[in-house]
C-alpha cells in the first residue's frame, strides 16, 4: 500500500484515495487444507448452526417452558429451589462443613477460591506445555472440579421431592372463597402456614375435596392428626364450626 | 444500486478491508470439521453466539408483554404464554436458551481448558471469557425472578440469603439486590433493570473484546 | 483466476445465503407471529350494557355515562364511557361517541354560543350538527362514531361505537 508522501485522500479525511478493490483472495492462496472463512469455513459452521437450531426449535415446541402459581411470599411450605445449573452450590450448603457455623466455607470460600482459579489459569499454569497429559496438575484439578460438580448436582436432584414440589407449584384454578368467614379464621388461626393460602397444602396436606364432615374436621383441629399436632385451634367452638364447615366446603 | 451506495459509502469510508479482513482470513485445517470429524468440539463457542444472539431477539419480543411488576408480572407472563400465537415458543426459546448457552459455555470452556488453549499469548482473552461465563450465570440469577412464580420467588429469596452471609458487605448487598427487607416490588424491577439492560451491556462489551482479541491472535495452533 | 474458481465461490455464497436465510426465518418467524398477534386478533366482542330507561330519553341530546368491563391482555378494569342520546324526529333513539373524530377530545352539546344547537368540540373548534355530522369547514372530516343499541324492557342497551360512513 502506497504511504507517506505524496498520499491522496477522500476530501479533508484520512481515508486514503486509493481504494482497495474488493475481490477475494484467491483459492490459491490458501495452502495446505486451509481455506477461506467466508464463504468456505463460515458455510459449515451455519450447517452446524442449523441442525443445532431444528433441535432447539424441536426442544421449545414439545417441551413448554414451566409456569407456576403466582408467587405468594407468605407461603412458608414451599420447598425452593434454583435453577439447574445453581444446584451443585445449593447441595454444597446441605453439608455439615459447608454451613452452620462452617457457612463461609460453603459460601464464599470454596465458591471464590474455584471461580478465582479458573480466571487466573493462565497464571497458576504457566508451563508452555499444552497437552492435558503433560500438566497433570490442571487436568487433575479440573477433572475433580467436574465430578463434585456433577456429583453434587446428582444428589441434589435424587434428594429433591419433584412431585411434591410440581404440587405446590401448581397453578390452581379453583379459587377459594377468601369472603368466606370461614377463611378468615383460616387465616388468623395458624393453618395458612402449613395448608397454604389456598388451602392446596405446603408442608401440610391439601384441604381442598377432603371429603371430612365438619366434626371431623374439628376433632382434627383439636386434637391433631399424623404430623399435625394437638391443640393447633385456639379459639372458641364457634369459630371452630365455621371453619370446620367452610374446609368441608371445599370440593375439587 | 446497490454496488453505487457501496461504492459511494466505500470511498468516504474504506470499509472494504474492515470485512474482506474477517472474510478472507486464513482458517487453518485443525478447526475444519471436514478433515477432522474431532474438530466438532471447535463449534461450541460460536454455537454459544448464537444462542446468545436467539436470547437477546427472544427476550427483546417478550419484553413487548411483559409488565415488570409484582401485580402483573406473572398474569402477563400467563397471559403472552397461553393467549398470543406463539408466546409459547417464544418464552420457550428464552427458557430453554438460557440453559443451553450455560451448557454450551460450558463445554467451550473445557475445550479451551483441555487444550490449554488459555496459555501466553491467549491470557487475557481466558479472563475476558470467564468474565463472560460470569456474567451470562448473573443473566441466569436475576432472569429467573422474573415471571414472579412461586420458585421464582423462593430461589431469589435462597440466593440473597447466600449473599448475606458474605462477611462485612453481605448485608449492604443484600438489601442492594433486593432493594429493601424484603424479596418484593422492588427487587423485581431492580433484578428486571439488571437483567435487560445491564449485564447485556456488560456481555456485548466483554463479547465484543472476545471476538476482537480472537480476530487480532488466531486460533491456537493444533496440540 | 480461473473460471471454475469463480463458480465454485458463488455456489457456496448461495449455499450460505440459503442456510443463513433458513436459520434466521426459523429464529425470527416465531417471533415476528408473537409481536404482531393483536393486528391479527379478532375484534373482541362487547356485551351490550343498559345505559338508561327509555322514558328518560328526550328530544335534546343528553349525557348518560355508563360503565363497561375491558379486558386489555392481562389486565381487567371498569371502564366508564358515555353517549349523546336523544329521539329523532322519528322517535328512533341515536346514541353518538362523544369522541370527536379530528383528534379525540371530548365534545358537548351546545355550548359555542356563536353556533347554537351543535356539538362543539373546544379544542379546536371543530362542530357536528345534532344528528352528529360534521360540518363543513371544522377541522373533523368524518361523523361522529354511533353506538350499537337497543331498546329491551324499557331500557336502552349500548354496544360498541362504530364509525360511520360519508362525511
Amino acid at each position: 500500500m502506497h504511504r507517506g508522501k505524496g498520499m491522496k485522500f477522500v476530501g479533508d479525511s484520512r481515508v486514503p484515495a486509493e481504494r482497495k478493490p474488493n475481490v477475494p483472495k484467491d483459492y490459491s492462496e490458501y495452502p495446505g487444507k486451509t481455506e477461506a472463512f467466508w464463504p468456505n469455513f463460515l458455510l459449515k459452521e451455519w450447517m452446524v448452526g442449523a441442525v443445532f437450531l431444528i433441535g432447539y426449535l424441536i426442544l421449545t415446541v414439545s417441551h413448554e417452558s414451566p409456569l407456576e402459581r403466582k408467587a405468594d411470599p407468605t407461603d412458608a411450605g414451599y420447598i425452593p429451589l434454583p435453577d439447574w445449573y445453581f444446584l451443585f452450590l445449593y447441595q454444597l450448603l446441605k453439608y455439615k462443613y459447608a454451613a452452620g457455623d462452617y457457612v463461609l466455607i460453603g459460601t464464599i470460600v470454596i465458591p471464590g477460591l474455584a471461580f478465582g482459579a479458573l480466571l487466573l489459569a493462565p497464571w497458576l499454569d504457566r508451563s508452555p506445555e499444552r497437552r492435558p497429559s503433560r500438566r497433570p496438575v490442571a487436568t487433575g484439578l479440573m477433572l475433580l472440579a467436574l465430578i463434585s460438580i456433577t456429583y453434587l448436582t446428582w444428589e441434589s436432584v435424587v434428594t429433591h421431592d419433584w412431585n411434591k414440589a410440581a404440587q405446590q407449584g401448581k397453578i390452581i384454578t379453583s379459587k377459594v372463597d377468601k369472603k368466606d368467614p370461614g377463611y378468615e379464621i383460616f387465616k388468623g388461626q395458624s393453618c395458612i402456614g402449613c395448608h397454604g393460602s389456598e388451602l392446596s397444602g405446603g408442608s401440610g396436606p391439601s384441604l381442598i375435596g377432603t371429603g371430612l364432615k365438619p366434626e371431623e374436621i374439628m376433632k382434627i383441629a383439636r386434637k391433631g392428626r399424623g404430623a399435625m399436632p394437638a391443640n393447633a385451634f385456639k379459639g372458641n367452638d364457634a369459630d371452630l364450626k365455621k371453619l370446620a364447615t367452610f374446609i368441608s366446603k371445599q370440593k375439587k | 444500486m446497490l454496488q453505487k451506495v457501496y461504492d459511494w459509502v466505500d470511498e468516504r469510508l474504506d470499509i472494504t478491508p474492515l470485512w474482506r479482513d474477517v472474510a478472507d482470513h486464513e482458517v487453518p485445517e485443525h478447526v475444519n470439521p471436514a478433515h477432522h470429524f474431532s474438530a466438532f468440539v471447535y463449534c461450541f463457542g460460536g454455537l454459544t453466539f448464537f444462542i446468545t444472539v436467539i436470547q437477546i431477539l427472544s427476550g427483546m419480543f417478550l419484553a413487548m408483554y411483559y409488565a415488570p411488576d409484582i401485580v402483573n408480572a406473572w398474569e402477563s407472563v400467563y397471559y403472552l404464554q397461553n393467549q398470543v400465537a406463539f408466546g409459547v415458543i417464544v418464552r420457550g426459546m428464552h427458557h430453554w436458551g438460557a440453559s443451553l448457552v450455560i451448557v454450551m459455555m460450558f463445554l467451550h470452556t473445557l475445550r479451551v481448558f483441555f487444550q490449554g488453549a488459555y496459555k501466553k499469548p491467549r491470557e487475557l482473552n481466558w479472563v475476558v471469557g470467564v468474565l463472560i461465563f460470569g456474567v451470562m450465570l448473573g443473566l441466569g440469577f436475576t432472569g429467573y425472578l422474573l415471571p414472579w412464580d412461586m420458585k421464582a420467588v423462593f430461589a431469589t429469596k435462597v440466593g440473597i440469603q447466600i449473599a448475606e452471609t458474605i462477611p462485612v458487605i453481605g448485608p449492604i448487598a443484600k438489601t442492594f439486590l433486593s432493594s429493601g427487607e424484603i424479596i418484593g416490588a422492588q427487587t423485581l424491577t431492580r433484578f428486571f433493570a439488571i437483567h435487560v439492560f445491564f449485564l447485556p451491556a456488560a456481555l456485548l462489551a466483554l463479547m465484543g473484546a472476545h471476538f476482537i482479541m480472537i480476530r487480532k491472535q488466531g486460533i491456537s495452533g493444533p496440540l | 483466476m480461473s473460471k471454475e474458481d469463480i463458480s465454485r465461490r458463488q455456489f457456496l455464497n448461495y449455499t450460505l445465503t440459503g442456510v443463513g436465510g433458513f436459520m434466521a426465518a426459523g429464529v425470527l418467524m416465531p417471533m415476528v407471529r408473537f409481536a404482531i398477534d393483536p393486528v391479527l386478533a379478532k375484534e373482541a366482542n362487547q356485551d351490550m350494557v343498559a345505559v338508561t330507561e327509555v322514558a328518560k330519553i328526550g328530544d335534546e341530546p343528553k349525557r348518560f355515562n355508563f360503565k363497561i368491563k375491558q379486558k386489555d391482555g392481562w389486565y381487567e378494569s371498569e371502564v366508564t364511557l358515555s353517549a349523546w342520546v336523544y329521539k329523532n324526529g322519528k322517535g328512533e333513539i341515536n346514541a353518538l361517541s362523544p369522541v370527536c373524530k379530528h383528534l379525540g377530545c371530548t365534545i358537548d352539546w351546545n355550548t359555542d354560543p356563536g353556533h347554537p344547537n351543535q356539538f362543539y368540540c373546544p379544542c379546536h373548534g371543530g362542530r357536528y350538527t345534532k344528528d352528529g355530522t360534521n360540518v363543513k369547514g371544522t377541522p373533523p372530516l368524518a361523523p361522529l362514531d354511533v353506538y350499537e343499541s337497543k331498546v329491551k324492557d324499557g331500557k336502552l342497551y349500548l354496544g360498541k361505537a362504530k364509525p360511520r360512513k360519508g362525511a
